[in-house]
């Protein structure tokens, strides 16, 4: 693979010097942890950086824990990492479930989450995991800190509520007790692909819902309708129905070429149901494998 | 059945040991030292567009740029079967990616960035991006040159208009027929545009020394052709011109005949000393390789209530793209062999190939077959369906036989086509389906048949030098290439089997066609009959070697020699045995201190010499232009979601008549890697162009292949082995066929599940689903 553009880079050892880099550089420099995107972004000539921060070598960003109710996730956490920790599997199914889904397995050995949620792409498997936990970005300046709730990072297609000079050193990401999750990716085929349509879906035993949506809007987020509907009642056919109908109130999917509008929504239909019972399902102790549950090669 | 050693077997890959270790060299990894330039392509960005100018001033000002070429300077039409080709485009461009100028620099950065800043200022012509549009009346017209083109004698192309070529073949009385048959179903299949997709891009380096020789090391499947091609373009002599082929890392059509390879050998003729690269990216892969031709297909056939096939009318239109030099065999092939493998006696077949204003149509995997047995197979089940017949004894009834006439006239080669429906259809359980305890999934069974001949110029040949070592290890020195198939190991199991030296001690290498003899292209599926015939012959020759030596020395006759674990045995005299190693290079010494014999250097060659594109233009009928045809059967079960579309084959069963397996190992891993991609091309591969002639998805995000994860649950690969009298050890080609049958099979067991036929590929979960939902509107 040959790179047309030329860029300098750099590869610093603590988070104080990646924050003076990009102070000095603003929006023209870009962090390189996995490179999946960022590479590739550059190869096709959407990015043009000056400088590449590499921050592999960055002690304070490889933090991965789980310290009581909390996990914290660094920024050059891959999703490989996250996929092999049991803890996450256990008290994070729905983030666990996405991070499966990401790409290939060859990828996944690279990609990072923080990576994932800054390139902020519609299809953002790890989104929906994210949003039902109200996980908290924190971010940095070389002059200031600041926590942002993931409700509030997407702002549009690729763009988050992260500013130029700032870099994201992790995600925390509370445990809801009592619950259990599910996501529920739509793909072409059994390989990897991006979600065509993600729904990630929550229930404690105390018949609350999270739900949260991929792929099925500019930015992914909460279907506070259908919560609302759901929160305090048993789960029944005639519920769903019910819930079903107001998707079309909750997502704005676009036709392209992965898929059609008039698919994506039909489907989101399917996967909602099949998701809440397969929810329920693990929320009783029952194993469901996310992968299987559209049917087809998986 | 005769008794062999190594035939027959399933001996381990004799490239297993070099391609797993990273030994095994592909064209990428050349070292070329310090003199190496990188070629990029300025490629259009328009469908269809005079060139009005071409600004390279400010490219030529980027740092490390060496020189710029365009159109100009290589004013050489090329091309396999039609000179429609010039290494860049002059006056024109004809497609989205076609290209226009090379950027030459001392790094591939420089000429990339380079390539961009080269402005090409274009008037746009009115594209044509449907071969049914292209044949109206008031449609541009894409090479209003058409009537100078040259091209071979079997091609009919239609000057003034878009038609490049027509194979029209006519068999017997249409009307009758269709006045025959109680019944007539008449209906429109359709089948995009399917990439290879080989995991190794093109690449190709081209050298002109000093003393004006030529040499390109390419990743192909056809050095001997690719030389010829050069040498012809460029005004070379053929000795002057050297084609290396290393390792390829994949191929399926897409790297036969002459593509880009053309560009860094014309580019090197006018930077003496250098050598220059072109590697291919994986865009540049999807969009200026040849692709599979697309293809709307209208098919009226006629039968009777007992099931007898009184007529077929089968009119294929293709989507050739900008250039057919390629392309139009593949028009010209399914022309011939529409009927599939049916005994059908009133027939009319219309195979048009169209030019239009996407990327060129060439060889791909099945060689327009697929696309033909789609509407076919489909329209086979259905009228077995509509007649209330069982649509594997319709099949049965119909099938072509031994001795049959083709739809031109000739005789049909022996096969056991009968023999795999039967196989396939014992394996599938047919008529069994498993059900569901998901009340959401249904379950259809599929079937399909299949057939395919090489499609060859008649005079296509083979051959093969063999040389023995000292210590009695061969050489084996042929141009097939080894594209994954095993080609290399079967074609050693064959000297060996006749020298009776196993295969682990012959070393077969890829060609290099200064030291190597012509083989004219790895395609057609026709190497291991073809180079097999080539190999048995040079190992034949050099057994008479051995044995005449014997025989003049020992005085034993030839009769009564044989060949024997490594050694020279007689019939009539168990105590004689002579180790090959004691004398296939040093000779054998006798009495009086002198030697007898010397190196053992033998050749081969075949050529179909019974082979003729004579047939009338109007009917093809008379001459010979198949050498034979291959034919199998295959059925599946498929699950289908009814809610989501979505579908899992849960088993396959592929029945092919291989003549004789000589590896029987390799062919179910053709079995099993045919239908993957078969599958793939049905289920979700599908090339989309936009309304001005762009490829959407020119990338693996959006043009997915299988993986790993997509292989049906199980494969029931079946061999079955009626000889074909000219092949070596009664073999015939099975690599292009496996993949076949996939896409009518999906088609037919998505009917049998929810009784909705779609006549259109791909047959995507997304149309499924869709289907499914207008159906339980209605």
């Amino acid at each position: 693979m040959s790179l047309a553009h030329e860029f300098t880079y750099e590869r610093p050892k603590t988070v104080d010097e990646v924050l003076l880099l990009k102070r000095q550089f603003g929006s023209k420099a870009f962090i390189l942890a996995g490179g999946t995107d960022l590479i590739v972004n550059i190869k096709e000539g959407m990015l043009t950086p000056d400088l590449l921060i590499d921050i592999k070598e960055v002690a304070e960003l490889k933090k991965l824990s789980l310290n009581g109710e909390m996990l914290f996730i660094g920024a050059s956490i891959s999703f490989d990492e996250l996929i092999d920790r049991s803890e996450v599997q256990s008290y994070f199914p729905m983030l666990h479930d996405a991070c499966k889904t990401v790409a290939s397995h060859g990828v996944r050995t690279r990609a990072t989450v923080i990576g994932n949620i800054c390139s902020a792409v519609p299809s953002l498997d790890s989104a929906p995991a994210l949003l039902c936990h109200d996980a908290i970005v924190h971010c940095a300046s070389f002059d200031a800190k600041r926590d942002i709730p993931i409700r509030e990072w997407f702002l549009a297609p690729r763009k988050t509520a992260l500013q130029d000079i700032e870099i994201v050193t992790g995600i925390s990401i509370p445990k809801v007790p009592e619950s259990a999750g599910i996501y529920v990716k739509l793909g072409r085929y059994g390989g990897e692909d991006l979600a065509q349509a993600g729904w990630g879906i929550m229930l404690s035993r105390d018949l609350q819902y999270r739900i949260a949506h991929c792929a099925l809007g500019p930015v992914p987020k909460r279907a506070a309708k259908i919560e609302a509907l759901l929160d305090g009642n048993e789960l029944s056919d005639s519920l769903i129905a019910e819930a079903i109908k107001l998707i079309p109130e909750e997502i704005s999917p676009i036709t392209d070429i992965r898929s059609s509008k008039e698919y994506r929504t039909h489907v989101s239909g399917v996967m909602l149901k099949r998701g809440l019972y397969a929810a329920r399902d693990r929320l009783h102790g029952k194993k469901v494998d996310a992968a299987k549950l559209l049917g087809g090669i998986a | 059945m005769k008794d062999y050693k190594y035939i027959g077997t399933d001996v381990t890959r004799i490239d297993a040991l070099e391609k797993i270790s990273g030994a095994a060299i592909y064209g990428d990894d050349i070292d070329f030292g310090a003199n190496l330039l990188h070629a990029e392509l300025v490629q259009s960005t328009m469908a269809h567009a005079i060139i009005k100018s071409i600004d390279i001033s400010e490219a030529l000002k980027v740092k490390g740029v060496y020189k710029i070429f365009t159109g100009k300077d290589f004013p050489y039409k090329f091309g396999l079967y039609m000179k429609d080709r010039y290494i860049f485009a002059q006056d024109k461009v004809r497609f989205v990616g076609e290209q226009i100028a090379a950027v030459i620099a001392f790094s591939p950065g420089a000429a990339k960035r380079a390539a961009e800043l080269v402005k090409v200022e274009y008037e746009a012509l009115p594209a044509v991006l449907d071969q049914m549009e292209a044949l109206k009346d008031d449609t541009a017209l894409l090479h209003p040159e058409l009537a100078d083109y040259p091209h071979v004698p079997w091609f009919f192309p239609k000057p003034g208009t878009n038609i490049a070529h027509w194979r029209k073949t006519r068999k017997g009385d249409l009307d009758k027929g269709f006045s025959e048959a109680d019944f007539i179903l008449e209906d429109t299949y359709q089948v995009p545009r399917y990439a290879h997709c080989a995991i190794e891009t093109h690449v190709a380096v081209g050298k002109f020394d000093h003393s004006g020789r030529l040499t390109v090391w390419s990743s192909s499947q056809s050095p001997h052709t690719q030389r010829h091609l050069f040498a012809e373009a460029l005004g070379l002599s053929h000795k002057d011109v050297r084609v290396i082929a290393p390792h390829v890392g994949g191929g399926f059509g897409g790297k036969a005949g002459v593509t880009m390879e053309i560009i860094p050998a014309a580019l090197a003729t006018k930077l003496k000393g250098y050598a220059v690269k072109l590697r291919y990216s994986r865009e540049q892969e999807f969009i200026n390789t040849y692709q599979r031709l697309g293809v709307v297909a209208k098919i009226k056939m006629g039968v009777k209530k007992d099931g007898t096939i009184t007529a077929l009318d089968h009119k294929i239109y293709w989507d050739a793209g900008a250039y057919v030099e390629y392309g139009a065999n593949v028009v010209n092939a399914v022309g011939l062999s529409a009927i599939g493998p049916y005994r059908i006696h009133n027939v009319s077949i219309d195979s048009v190939c169209v030019y239009t204003n996407l990327p060129p149509g060439g060889a791909y995997r099945g060689f327009g077959y697929s696309e033909m047995l789609f509407g076919l197979e489909s329209h086979i089940t259905r009228i077995a369906n509509e007649l209330g017949l069982d649509q594997i004894e319709f099949r049965r009834k119909n099938a072509i036989k031994a001795g049959d006439l083709t739809a031109y006239g000739a005789k049909m080669n022996p096969n056991g086509l009968i023999e795999c429906i039967d196989k396939v259809q014992q394996a599938i359980e047919w008529g069994k389906k498993p059900s569901s305890n998901d009340p959401t999934k249904v379950i259809g069974q599929g079937f399909s048949l299949f057939w395919k001949a090489p499609a060859m110029p008649p005079n296509a040949s083979s051959s093969a030098f063999l040389k023995f070592n000292e210590d009695a290890t061969i050489n084996l020195i042929i141009s097939g290439m080894d594209i994954g198939q095993g080609y290399q190991t079967v074609m050693a199991q064959i000297a060996a089997e006749i020298l009776s030296v196993p295969p682990g001690k012959i070393r077969v290498e890829t060609p290099d066609t200064d030291r190597n003899p012509y083989e004219w292209q790895t395609v057609a599926s026709h190497i291991t009959w073809s180079s097999g015939n080539a190999v048995k012959k040079a190992a034949l020759d050099a057994r008479e070697q051995i044995l005449s030596l014997i025989n003049r020395v020992y005085h034993y006759p030839i009769d009564e020699l044989y060949l024997e674990d490594e050694a020279v045995k007689c019939q009539t005299d168990p105590a004689f045995l002579l180790p090959l190693k004691n004398f296939v290079v040093d000779g054998i010494m006798t009495r009086d201190g002198t030697f007898k014999g010397g190196p053992i250097n033998a050749r081969g060659m075949f050529m179909p010499e019974f082979s003729s594109t004579n047939g009338d233009p109007e009917t093809s009928q008379g001459g010979h232009p198949n050498v034979h045809y291959t034919v199998g059967a295959a059925a599946l079960n498929l699950e289908i979601d009814r809610e989501t579309g979505k579908m899992r084959v849960l088993k396959a069963a592929l029945a092919i008549d291989a003549g004789k397996a000589l590896n029987p190992d390799l062919v179910r891993g053709q079995i099993t890697g045919g239908l993957l991609q078969g599958l793939a091309t049905v289920l979700y591969e599908d090339m989309r162009y936009n309304d001005k002639g762009k490829l959407l998805n020119p990338n693996f995000t959006d043009y997915k292949i299988p993986t790993s994860m997509d292989v049906p649950d199980e494969i029931i690969p079946i061999i079955v082995e009626v000889p074909q009298p000219d092949g070596p050890f009664g073999a015939r080609g099975i690599g292009e066929h496996t993949m076949l049958p996939a896409a009518p099979m999906i088609a037919n067991a998505v009917e049998d599940a929810l009784g909705i036929r779609i006549k259109e590929m791909p047959i995507t979960a997304e149309k499924v689903a869709l289907a499914v939902l207008n159906k339980d509107k209605q």
